[in-house]
């Protein structure tokens, strides 16, 4: 277990500036995940922690340590390559002996810790095949067991569960939390999906242009985004421009397609803001104190366990999500319709994209 | 119409199609006709005595200690005194026997060119240093093929007042002594020099295609500098390499020049190719049984090693694995010690084995080379002699018509197989697949028997169609055929690769908007391939041009007609004419592949590509 600080971590390839300063402390035995589209330099920022790149400038702390510009090979930080890199001329038992041999271990113990790491990931009774005999599932796991067999300080995950399909997706990630948790290791995740971010981390930093934009729980992204940009990339959401109108201490008055929404929470200084709502805080009956805005409905999606009223405000589209088929009886499209949204439910951040 | 069982089986197609049919059919038959058949042509001869079917000439062959010398013979080297008074070492090799000695020198030079071949391809494919591309381009040219004159250079470098004595006794004097490289040895080093970059080529190629996460995987676990080689980087790349030295490993059973060069130390034509060789030339006439058996020896030992090549490699299909991710080339700068490694060992190497070509130039440009270290007194009569003696002209004009009209036919029989194997995945697909790549397994002197047993076998008496005819043979369509085949995995190769870069939905929607299967090969497929058409033909070209085994066999039965391979070696072995001459051309066959190359290059933007196994 360990502890990682990363401060001021500049890299550029060439031209491309790929981070601009990374600064992120990762507590003891934490599932810290790096969260971005790609790239946004989160995989950067993991083969610098793996020790495959080194940054312009900047230091990486291990605990106490300077570990910045140590080789990959005496780190300790295990690396799960995305698309798994089993080698191919080698069995699942040598393919995850192999980080043991290397340690120069006695025979026995090598064998015994490998017996463990299979088990842990399910796979007893493989030790004989070769990756190319092998599910993408399985590879997965021989890669995960290959990485946690040595026992590293440092687990790091780099899309993971990236090629894999749906179903597997869900197993896998329930899978990782569960042996993270069993081992108590600190791990590094990186992936491009807020979904798979938000339900297996302790804590998340998500990544635009080689920055950082925001670190906290996936409850504290999802439900307080600090910028725009978190706003939008964290699930589908209404991001609508609007413009400060009136403005008395932190409460403020916006205006968007002639509409006003007043009494909402603002300390930004510049009036070009963006209102965010999530779509499931839009409720289609009367909110007593609620803020409402009239329109006519464009599109009624029905998505299963969900339906969405897609609302037309003068030009601007929003959305409203509903679980209950009840409430959209009555609308249809070109009709007239009212969305209430509680003043605590939307966010107005500054404009920035 | 009704979905016919017959075709999809056998072709691929649920519907008759009869450019299908003819694509599979016409390589097929070609290949059967010009290729199986007359190689087992010599299996009725060499199984059959008195009339039975026997194993005697085999086991005539196996029991004679001519063939196989066990315990070997002779000594490595010898103890000499120059004719100025100097200790000289004479190195010769020993006597396995004809057979022995053949897998010996092939074994050998298999060795060396893999060892040799890895290490540069590892050096260049990883590290970048200075020079890297002028490493890159010279690697190109022990490649350039010059029959005969090439080996020719090598024998005077390594003869007593030659180069290598010369730099290292005379200047350096870190021999203490002069070396005579002849016989069996002068044959592998001949050979190794030539053919170390075929392996070179293909392991590159593997190094480079190795994913570079496997090699960060392993870096990450802990493993470090040669255990991270040894466990993961050569094991990756052995399919590549063992697929270039089995490649050289039957170039060199094959190999004439390099024998006929060093055929004056009696221990050089004890080699296979040899024996078969100068059997033909001084029997000629005759159908000797035993030349068959020898052939059909050899035929065996170089189908072995194509078919397990082949065999490994498929059960080694890597790239398959690996699933996108960052692709990040491991390539750095050698530290300083291992920058000096590289030019004080590597250099010189490099040196040593392109100098066989600059001295092929020197000596088509100057006047004698005796016994001095270089060729001396510059002339240009040697390349007007070549340009306008009409006695030389007519093998230039002979093997340019020759090699024009077997492109011709190599054209068309790589654009129909690669069509068929790359398209429809009847039964027949692997089988032809495998019968285009096949020359590549069958030695020249094989393929040259073989036409003889065959056309002398099947063309009326006297005919010029018959190599025993009395009344004149005429060899150009022996010789038109003969390259046809040995050269078709050159361009079918390259055709092929070009048909997989086709995506099929470009022609499923042609033919769905209503085009006919002509229509849409003339029409889309054809422009999308046509400049990999282009260099498989230029390739194929080039080296018709220079082959040797059939030219200087059946081509020399009649010199009127002879390409210029059977001139070259006329010249060598009978000082018919200077070696200067030879020399010339084989100047002049180095323009035409460097222009090939460069023309190839400029066209279809594509990296030269040597042949391959796989």
């Amino acid at each position: 277990m360990v502890e990682v600080k990363l401060e001021n971590i500049v890299k550029t390839f060439g031209e491309t500036v790929a981070l601009k300063g990374i600064d992120l402390h990762i507590k003891h035995g934490e599932l810290f995940t790096l969260l971005g589209p790609s790239g946004c330099g989160k995989s950067t920022t993991l083969r610098i922690i793996a020790g495959l790149d080194f940054p312009d400038s900047g230091q990486l702390h291990f605990d106490d340590e300077d570990v910045t510009y140590k080789s990959s090979s005496e780190r300790g930080a295990v690396l799960v390559f995305q698309n798994y890199a089993l080698w191919p001329h080698m069995t699942v038992y040598d393919n995850v002996a192999y980080g043991l041999k290397v340690k120069k271990l006695p025979k026995q113990e090598i064998e015994k810790k490998v017996k463990w790491a299979l088990e842990l990931v399910k796979l007893q009774g493989y030790e004989d095949r070769y990756p190319t005999q092998l599910s993408g599932g399985q590879q997965q796991r021989v890669a995960i067991a290959r990485a946690l067999v040595v026992e590293p300080k440092l687990l790091l995950l780099d899309e993971p569960l990236s090629n894999l399909d749906a179903k597997l997706r869900l197993e896998m990630r329930s899978e990782i939390r569960r042996i993270q948790r069993e081992l108590g290791i600190t791990v590094i995740y990186v992936t491009h999906d807020q979904e798979e971010a938000m339900a297996i981390s302790d804590r998340v930093a998500v990544m635009n242009i080689g920055q950082i934009e925001q670190v906290g729980t996936p409850k504290e992204i999802y439900e307080q985004p600090k910028t725009e940009f978190v706003a939008a990339f964290m699930g589908k959401t209404n991001v609508i421009p609007a413009e400060v109108v009136e403005r008395d201490g932190d409460k403020v008055t916006v205006e968007f397609e002639g509409l006003r929404l007043d009494g909402l929470t603002y300390t930004g200084e510049n009036d070009k803001v963006v209102v965010v709502i999530r779509p499931e805080r839009i409720s289609l009956h009367p909110i007593e104190n609620a803020v409402s805005i009239t329109g006519k409905v464009d599109l009624i999606e029905y998505y299963g366990f969900f339906i969405e009223v897609v609302g037309l405000f003068g030009e601007r589209r929003i959305i409203a999500r509903t679980i209950n088929d009840r409430d959209v009886i009555g609308l249809r499209p070109q009709g007239g319709v009212t969305f209430y949204i509680e003043r605590e439910d939307i966010l107005v951040l500054p404009k920035t994209l | 119409m009704k979905v016919n069982k017959w075709t999809e089986r056998f072709f691929g197609t649920p519907l008759f199609e009869p450019l299908v049919t003819f694509s599979y059919i016409f390589p097929l038959l070609y290949l059967m006709i010009f290729l199986i058949v007359p190689v087992l042509s010599m299996l009725l001869i060499a199984f059959t005595y008195d009339g039975n079917i026997s194993l005697h000439w085999f086991k005539s062959i196996l029991m004679d200690s001519y063939y196989l010398q066990v315990p070997p013979h002779g000594d490595f080297a010898q103890k000499l005194t120059t004719s100025t008074g100097e200790s000289l070492y004479l190195i010769r090799g020993i006597d396995f026997g004809v057979v022995l000695n053949s897998l010996v020198v092939a074994g050998l030079v298999t060795l060396f060119t893999a060892i040799l071949g890895t290490v540069f391809a590892f050096v260049i494919a990883r590290y970048n240093f200075k020079g890297k591309n002028l490493f890159r381009i010279a690697l190109f040219i022990p490649l350039l093929v010059t029959p005969f004159v090439n080996a020719y250079v090598i024998k005077q470098m390594f003869s007593e007042f030659g180069l290598i004595n010369y730099i290292f006794h005379e200047i350096l004097h870190v021999l203490p002594f002069r070396i005579k490289i002849d016989g069996l040895t002068g044959v592998v080093l001949a050979q190794s020099m030539a053919y170390y970059p075929i392996v070179y080529l293909n392991a590159y190629a593997s190094f480079i295609n190795i994913d570079p996460t496997l090699e960060e995987q392993a870096e990450n676990l802990g493993s470090k500098g040669f255990r991270l080689f040894r466990t993961v980087t050569f094991p990756l790349a052995l399919p590549g390499i063992a697929a270039g030295a089995t490649l050289v490993f039957i170039f060199s059973l094959e190999d004439l020049a390099a024998p006929i060069v060093f055929h004056g130390d009696p221990l050089a034509k004890k080699l296979m190719s040899y024996q078969i060789f100068s059997k033909f030339i001084y029997g000629l006439g005759e159908r000797s049984p035993e030349i068959a058996a020898l052939s059909i020896i050899m035929l065996i030992l170089a189908v072995i090693a194509f078919l397990g090549i082949r065999k490994y490699v498929s059960l080694r299909q890597y790239a398959m694995l690996s699933k996108g991710g960052r692709w990040k080339p491991r390539i750095s700068k050698p530290k300083p010690w291992q920058a000096l490694l590289i030019y004080l060992t590597l250099l010189p190497v490099l040196l040593l084995t392109i100098f066989p070509q600059i001295g092929v130039i020197m000596l088509a440009f100057s006047e004698r080379w005796t016994t001095t270290v270089l060729p001396q007194g510059f002339t240009i009569d040697y390349i007007k002699e070549m340009l306008l003696n009409p006695d030389v002209r007519r093998f230039i004009v002979n093997s340019l018509s020759y090699s024009g009209a077997a492109v011709i036919l190599i054209i068309l029989l790589s654009i129909t197989s690669s069509y068929a194997t790359s398209r429809f995945k009847g039964i027949l697909s692997p089988i032809l697949e495998s019968m285009v790549i096949l020359p590549i397994a069958v030695p020249g002197i094989v393929v040259a028997m073989g036409y003889f047993y065959f056309f002398s076998a099947v063309t009326p008496e006297n005919s010029p169609l018959n190599p025993t005819s009395l009344y004149g043979f005429n060899p150009a369509l022996v010789l038109i055929l003969a390259y046809s085949i040995r050269r078709l995995p050159f361009a079918a190769r390259s055709v092929y690769a070009g048909l997989q870069q086709v995506h099929i939905s470009l022609e499923e929607s042609s033919i769905n908007l209503g085009a006919s299967r002509w229509k849409t090969v003339t029409g889309i497929l054809m422009p999308l391939i046509s400049l990999n058409v282009f260099g498989g033909a230029m390739l194929s070209f080039v080296y018709s041009m220079s082959e040797t085994s059939v030219g200087i066999t059946l081509g020399s039965i009649n010199m009127d007609q002879a390409p210029i391979t059977a001139f070259m070696k006329e010249v060598l072995m009978s000082a018919a004419g200077s070696i200067n001459i030879a020399a010339a051309l084989g100047v002049l066959l180095i323009v035409v592949q460097i222009t090939a190359i460069v023309v190839v290059n400029i066209i279809t933007k594509q990296r030269y590509s040597f042949i391959g196994l796989t």
